[in-house]
């Protein structure tokens, strides 16, 4: 069986949404360079909307005993069945029913007699007032005026950020929520913390959103002043817990920038960064972030010291985190 | 004749110690204390001691004999009183294991600090163990047991110390000495410090040495092969006890007694004495080597374990490789072709073909100008400038390229891409995948491409892609539980195709009018 057959078998599966991932990619990309299958496809998906379209009507009696009749007599003996091609045994009996099915409905729709609605009489019981609804509604409010307290889990989607003024701090969030809303003002505003935070721990949120907010925290945040607390330990979750490891990069690349390694919150993220990331680009970044630290003369705590040791001797790891391990293991004052 | 001169010298040393104390204010006070414990010859002993010395000197007579000097300095007497107070030594155990350990507060409030040294008699032929933490010197000497020391800085010398060791330390030094043939195995491992091992020349022994940045140096007949940067030969004849010896980033030396030092011979040097294949394994076993030089006259080829290559200017192609380290390269006149098992690349104008890849950290390139391929196995790309076909592969992390004068191929299994095309190009093929980001491809107003675009996001109400440019045809579809959005369309009538694919992310394609970079070529 070439390619294209066995995909145009899997075609009905695809509309039902019925295969399983693997082969729906597959079928996928080779309907996309495929332009036989792709115009197959095209079909499929139109007779599938027409029949959506199309007034539910018996199937004639006649059509049915007929098809009825087609099916026992050609209905296979034999007692041990393919794996495969019963799949496209049922399939094909699928697609025979759905011909029948829209060949009965356009006999019935075009012989038949056309349908007809007796009028009904309608009555008004009640009368709501108008409604007055507002298109493309946008509001800027000031960080100072929102709470800093995010109830519930808002669905925040299309995140931006705006620098307004760039001869000023202020740094505007626009979203989308209920409305397309706009917060303003200077980063060090508890809301404004708290409205970052909230983008960048929320695992129900799009990882491209905590991407781009990394980086406007990277660039925000770095600046002498900015640094904040709530900020650094959102990044730590981030560094534990993202699935993106782009993101996981970034944060650990902030959170060394930020110089808020030395929290020890933060620095647990990073040893355990350090201890379990599968990325080793971030477990360089984390065992560089604490490399910076011991060699500025602050004092580790023994479980760091003793992941920095173990993560020196364990001879699978890159060979350049070893290294660096050490090197920090030399600036250390136990 | 030499007690008083000794004396002297130690009373003046001591007098310096307490001008210099005196002079920074602060107070400093000895207590000695000496206790005798019985102790079995066929017992253990045990000292756990964070700061101070330690000497431990095995006799031949039953139980233990202890000289401790407990040192506190303090910045005044409140603090004095409260750290001698608060430095305890405790003796613990029976006549089978007999522990000795000093106690310190993990925090205290007082201003001073303390140490305290030991020095103790043991029968000899007892188990000892010893841990530490900052100690300038742990000596043990003449012990028939079995002996276990665990530190993180500081000398620890063993001398004539012939039961099964284990030592194990981060910084300093460790010098082992045996006065006869070693019968037993012994394992030293360090971090960053030295290891030598000094041992009778009729020895005969299993030696394993590994060191990544340093060297593996012996004046004994050795026979052996480097197997990555673990070196595992013979002195003398085979079947003798294992000595074990390594360390992360120092040296490790094997001497024989009484041999001269003159014809120490680093073992790496003959190891990569004929030429061999660049594997990796050799790379690991070639001497570890760091280089800055400003210009390389021509061709320049460079391989070593471990270290940072930095050379400002190549007049000629560069082959550089390193198991773990940094390279920086300003200007390569031919072809370039670096590889570092782990380690940033920050690379300049390279004018010949680009071939870099680093096992892990982020890889920097001003321009390329044949193109190539720049890869690493996690870790943020940043190319400023190709004018030749250019693949760019990440295994997580963002991939950027500035300015795109020549076809491009990124791929990142989890990270942004961001394509910037040269707005001289009237068209130009690309293609950008990124297993979980966004893709945003920035063109000239006037570029004409064939766009085919996917999202795949679970965000089904997302609006995936955006673009700045007219009549592409988005499809919106449910696969599984994703939806799969779909753009096609021509740019400015069509042109080269533009692939991109972006999963749990978004894909922006903007318009931008930016002034062409102009990359000088080097002058003949």
């Amino acid at each position: 069986m070439s390619e294209c057959d066995f995909m145009r078998e899997s075609m009905p599966l695809l509309l039902t949404e019925s295969l399983d991932p693997v082969r729906r990619e597959q079928a996928h990309s080779h309907i996309e360079r495929c332009p036989t299958c792709g115009e197959e496809w095209n079909g499929y998906r139109e007779s599938w909307r027409m029949l959506g379209e199309l007034p539910e009507v018996e199937v004639p009696p006649a059509v049915k005993e007929r098809f009825l009749a087609s099916i026992g007599e050609e209905a296979p003996a034999a007692t041990v069945v393919s794996f495969w091609r019963r799949t496209s045994v049922r399939w094909m009996a699928r697609a025979a029913a759905v011909v029948v099915l829209v060949g009965g409905s356009y006999y019935a729709g075009h012989r038949g007699a056309p349908l007809q609605l007796e009028p009904t009489p309608a009555t008004i019981n009640s009368v709501a007032p108008a409604v007055r609804y507002s298109i493309a509604e946008s509001r800027v409010i000031p960080a100072t005026a929102v709470s800093p307290t995010i109830e519930g889990r808002p669905n925040i989607h299309n995140i931006s950020f705006i620098d307004t003024n760039p001869s000023d701090d202020d740094i505007g969030v626009s979203f989308d929520i209920t409305s397309h809303v706009t917060v303003t003002g200077r980063p060090t505003d508890k809301s404004m913390v708290r409205l970052l935070r909230y983008v960048l721990e929320n695992e129900d949120r799009l990882s491209s959103s905590r991407s781009r907010t990394i980086d406007w925290v990277r660039a925000t945040y770095s600046r002498p002043g900015n640094a904040d607390p709530e900020i650094a330990e959102a990044l730590g979750n981030v560094l534990r817990n993202d699935a993106h490891e782009g993101v996981r990069i970034k944060a650990a690349e902030t959170l060394q920038r930020m110089g808020a390694t030395a929290a020890s919150d933060t620095r647990e993220a990073l040893i355990h960064a350090l201890k379990n990331d599968p990325n080793p680009a971030v477990r360089i970044k984390a065992v560089e972030a604490l490399a910076n630290l011991a060699q500025s003369g602050a004092t580790l705590d023994p479980a760091t010291v003793e992941t920095l040791r173990q993560k020196a001797m364990q001879s699978d790891e890159n060979v350049y985190v070893r290294v660096k391990a050490a090197e920090a293991l030399s600036a250390v004052h136990p | 004749m030499m007690m008083p001169v000794r004396t002297s010298i130690l009373a003046a040393a001591a007098g310096l110690l307490m001008a210099a104390n005196a002079a920074a204010g602060n107070l400093v006070v000895n207590d000695k204390i000496t206790q005798q414990l019985p102790l079995d010859i066929s017992g253990s002993f045990w000292i756990d001691n964070p700061v101070g010395d330690i000497e431990i000197v095995g006799i031949d007579k039953p139980g233990v004999s202890v000289t401790a000097v407990k040192t506190v300095i303090a910045a005044d007497h409140a603090s004095l009183k409260e750290g001698r107070e608060q430095t305890v030594i405790s003796f613990e155990g029976d006549k089978s294991v007999r522990l000795i350990r000093t106690l310190l507060p993990v925090v205290h409030t007082g201003d001073w600090n303390s140490s305290v040294a030991y020095t103790i008699r043991v029968p000899r032929t007892v188990h000892v163990r010893v841990a530490a933490k900052i100690a300038r010197n742990i000596h043990i000497v003449n012990i028939r047991g079995n002996v276990t020391v665990k530190s993180f800085t500081g000398l620890i010398r063993l001398d004539d110390v012939n039961g099964a060791s284990i030592v194990d330390t981060v910084n300093g030094k460790v010098v082992y000495k045996y006065t006869q043939r070693p019968t037993v195995n012994a394992q030293i491992q360090a971090v960053n410090a030295d290891i030598d091992v000094h041992l009778p020349p009729d020895s005969n022994i299993n030696w394993i040495a590994d060191t990544l940045r340093g060297d593996v140096l012996t004046n004994l007949p050795v026979r052996a092969e480097f197997q990555g940067s673990v070196f595992r030969g013979t002195v003398n004849a085979p079947g003798g006890p294992i000595v074990s010896t390594q360390t992360l980033v120092g040296n490790v030396r094997l001497l024989g007694n009484g041999l001269d030092l003159q014809k120490l011979r680093s073992l790496r040097q003959v190891a990569i004495s004929e030429p061999q294949p660049r594997e990796r394994a050799m790379l690991l076993a070639t001497p570890s080597r760091r280089i800055q030089l400003p210009i390389a006259g021509g061709a320049f080829d460079f391989a070593t374990s471990v270290g940072d290559v930095s050379v400002g200017e190549v007049r000629g192609p560069a082959r550089i490789q390193t198991a773990a380290g940094e390279i920086e390269l300003g200007l390569v006149y031919g072809d370039c072709t670096v590889g570092s098992g782990g380690g940033p690349l920050d690379l300049g104008d390279i004018m010949g073909t680009l071939n870099a890849h680093t096992g892990a950290g982020d890889v920097q390139v001003r321009s390329a100008k044949e193109g190539g391929r720049i890869s690493t196995d996690g870790g943020m790309i940043r190319l400023l400038y190709t004018s030749g076909p250019t693949t760019l592969e990440s295994g997580g992390g963002d991939i950027i390229v500035r300015q795109a004068a020549g076809p491009i191929n990124a791929e990142t299994k989890s990270g942004d891409i961001t394509i910037t095309a040269d707005p001289n190009q009237k068209s130009q093929k690309m293609v950008a995948r990124t297993g979980q980001g966004n893709i945003i491809l920035n063109l000239h107003p006037r570029f004409a491409a064939d766009i085919d675009a996917t999202v795949l996001t679970a965000d089904s109400q997302a609006n995936a892609i955006h673009s700045d440019f007219p009549g592409l045809q988005i499809e919106r579809e449910r696969a599984g539980s994703k939806t799969r959005i779909h753009a096609t369309g021509k740019l400015n009538g069509g042109g080269e195709r533009i692939e991109l694919s972006a999963e749990d992310g978004d894909i922006h394609i903007t318009t931008v009018t930016l002034a062409p970079v102009t990359v000088v070529p080097p002058l003949p």
